[in-house]
């Protein structure tokens, strides 16, 4: 079997689902017909992402479509991400079904949007072509900016419109970064095809691009796509997004379509380090906004008051910690890499925590929030761990990743940045612990209403994440070390292997 | 070769004129017809870029910016402020006069900046680049300084322009990448409904600011 299909079927296979989500009859069978198309899905994207691994690269209809190891893993990040929202959502729109506020209506436009968001994502990572790229993250915006205001209200109106109106400014650069690049290839126009810029001829040619041309276009492309991926100060638009969009959204927002932005970016960066006289820009972009975003969400989060803004914050910090990671060349993208999984995985749990939690107590205001941990101990418990998890407390996955950020930061001798970094990270860590500990300790409000129990699936989802990042952060699989050293090789261009060595 | 060069050169100029006006106009229907006129500019740009005859996809592309850009666009706006019932832009956070003597200021960096640039292929006149990037700034300007929605979709739609004005440079050589850009209207459109839907008028306050200005001394 020839393997492009692979690349076909996860494409489409979304649109169908996406298709079919408006003959369904019960807002009940949406939730469950996302879970399980989505489970199919997700298993596909691994089988298809283990492909690319044992042939390196796959390539279909024609040059459009390919795949190698960067792609591959952010493939699976997405996959998972996907599927714990998928699994979350079946039950947690259980209490608004059975009070009738979600309406069959609503329940199809959200299973609709839900795959449709899925399709444009993976278009981002199958795309070859840097324009066709740029068209799967024009559509992940406009697609998610409804899923936003799935229950309209006046302030999920306001949340969408500052998304809207924020991030399609992002987009507009980053398809004007994409222009540039496209009129820096005039010096080698014989040697590939006039249909538009792919990665893979660039990369080839990277070279004899322009170097004035690429430089402009690459400070585009990083405002551009940095702003769709929460880098501070283009941040603006998250919080707002983030808190008002409900929990499963939250966690794909979080833990997926910001890292879908940072992949593009990385794309071009692997280009610009070839470029003669460009070989520090995008070191210099990627410590400079990381460092910025780290500071911003310190303070932002020390004065924080609503839980979901809270973790939407630390968002913008992870992303920062992922961009200087970038920064910092081979061990520094191998870390990168890693925390980007990290991160996913943690943050997905963080939002389905507290989307539990804010059902349970009416409001995400932490003020109000006392005792998570006595009322819902699978629900509080999860927020604890995830939050100690986020701020870096020690056996956890993410505790590693940030360690070898600062291996990285010391082998290439910026202090500064490790400085900023480490004075960031204390603040955040006391700052969300004191969050933390106030609303899952404590003695709880009294409900007129019995909390509904958390199912085993509830359960599973909370144990799964946190399993999986404690392993990680004991033990790191041979295979995954490989990969990730893989995909790092991608964007330097250079054999991190050799650098590398975890243990 | 030198009466193509002169005309690409008057409709940049035009297109200069155009962002004056948009700059110093507080009428928000005025604002939506020279945007609406800028829209029919581009298309015309789009046009005169290749030398000699035009090719079907220069063709094609410049009747789908005229087509959305000079009048689906304005006609839906029109019909949106008729139904809002708004006729003034109120209280912008920058003035109109300080608007109208900053922009020049703007174009002299802008020309100095596409100076720097060495733009290769086909590109019939030297004025290209700066008046992108003075367009271009001058929507991000309107975005961030105006306070009804409506003015912030118009600045978009400025934005935009820009963008294909340096499109339109390297249509010649990147037809399918410059056509994919018409995908951005897609953003204009859905403002639009946002607008109309949820009677979105104003922009909105970012209570993060807020709560920080208060912590002030």
């Amino acid at each position: 079997m020839n393997p492009g299909i692979l690349l076909w079927i996860i494409l489409l296979l979304p649109v169908v689902g996406s298709g079919i989500c408006q003959i369904l009859r019960s807002p009940k069978n949406v939730m469950n017909f996302v879970c399980f198309v989505m489970a199919l899905i997700g298993i596909l994207e691994v089988v298809t992402a283990g492909v690319v691994f044992s042939r390196n690269t796959i390539f279909s209809c024609g040059e459009w479509f390919y795949m190698d190891a960067l792609s591959a893993y952010h493939l699976i990040v997405m996959a998972l991400v996907f599927c714990m929202s998928s699994l979350y959502g079946m039950r947690y729109f259980d209490k608004e079904i059975h009070e009738g506020i979600f309406t069959l209506k609503l329940a199809k436009r959200y299973g609709t949007l839900w795959f449709a968001s899925l399709a444009a994502m993976t278009l981002i990572l199958v795309s070859n072509n840097l324009g066709m790229m740029w068209v799967g993250m024009e559509t992940t915006t406009l697609v998610t900016a409804f899923l936003i205001c799935t229950r309209a209200s006046k302030a999920s109106i306001e949340g969408m419109w500052k998304y809207l109106i924020v991030c399609s400014v992002g987009i507009a650069f980053a398809f004007m970064g994409t222009l540039f690049i496209a009129a820096a290839t005039y010096k080698f126009q014989g040697s590939i095809s006039g249909n538009g810029v792919f990665w893979t001829q660039l990369q080839m040619h990277a070279g004899l691009l322009d170097p004035k041309l690429a430089q402009i276009g690459f400070l585009f492309i990083f405002v551009g796509y940095g702003t769709k991926a929460g880098l501070s100060p283009m941040h603006t638009w998250l919080p707002d997004a983030h808190s008002q969009a409900p929990s499963p959204v939250s966690a794909v927002f979080s833990g997926f379509m910001l890292n879908a932005a940072l992949y593009c970016i990385m794309r071009y960066t692997s280009l610009i380090k070839l470029v003669p006289g460009n070989e520090n820009l995008s070191r210099d972009l990627f410590l400079i906004f990381g460092t910025f975003s780290i500071v911003v969400a310190a303070a932002f989060i020390l004065l924080q008051h609503d839980l979901k803004r809270l973790l939407a914050y630390h968002s913008v910090e992870h992303l920062g910690i992922i961009a200087i990671g970038m920064g910092m060349g081979s061990l520094g993208i191998f870390a990168a890499l890693f925390h980007t999984l990290n991160h996913s995985i943690c943050k997905s749990l963080g939002f389905f925590c507290a989307g539990r939690l804010g059902q349970i107590y009416g409001s995400y205001d932490m003020r109000g929030m006392t005792g998570a941990l006595r009322l819902s101990p699978l629900w509080g418990g999860g927020l604890l761990g995830s939050l100690l998890a986020l701020i870096g407390i020690a056996p956890f996955a993410l505790f590693m990743s940030e360690l070898l950020i600062v291996k990285a930061a010391i082998a290439t001798n910026v202090i500064w940045v490790l400085v900023v970094f480490l004075l960031g990270s204390c603040i955040i860590f006391a700052a969300a612990l004191k969050h933390v500990i106030s609303v899952v300790y404590g003695t709880p409000p009294v409900l007129d209403f019995k909390p509904r129990r958390s199912s085993i699936v509830d359960t599973g989802i909370v144990v799964f994440s946190l399993g999986v990042l404690l392993v990680l952060g004991l033990w790191m699989p041979k295979s995954l070390h490989e990969i990730l050293c893989r995909a790092a090789n991608i964007i330097e261009g250079i054999d991190v292997a050799t650098i590398v060595c975890v243990k | 070769m030198s009466f193509m060069t002169n005309l690409v050169d008057t409709v940049i100029i035009l297109v200069i004129l155009t962002n004056f006006m948009l700059l110093g106009s507080s009428r928000l229907r005025r604002c939506i017809r020279v945007t609406a006129l800028q829209g029919i500019l581009l298309g015309i740009l789009a046009i005169l870029m290749e030398d000699g005859t035009p090719t079907i996809h220069l063709i094609l592309l410049s009747a789908a910016i005229i087509c959305l850009k000079g009048i689906i666009f304005p006609f839906l706006l029109i019909r949106t402020l008729r139904d809002l019932n708004v006729q003034y832009e109120v209280e912008p956070f920058v003035g109109y006069g300080t608007s109208l003597v900053l922009s020049p200021l703007v174009l002299v960096v802008c020309i100095w900046l596409g100076s720097q640039l060495s733009l290769p292929m086909g590109v019939t006149s030297s004025l290209v680049a700066p008046v992108a990037f003075f367009t271009i700034t001058c929507g991000l300007f309107l975005i961030v300084s105006r306070k009804k929605a409506l003015t912030q979709v118009l600045g978009y739609l400025v934005l935009e322009n820009g963008i294909y004005v340096f499109g339109a440079s390297i249509a010649t050589i990147q037809p399918v990448l410059v056509e994919l850009g018409i995908l951005l209207d897609a953003f204009v459109a859905v403002f639009v409904m946002g607008i109309a839907i949820y009677h979105i008028n104003r922009e909105f306050e970012h209570t993060d600011v807020d709560r920080l200005n208060r912590l002030k001394g």
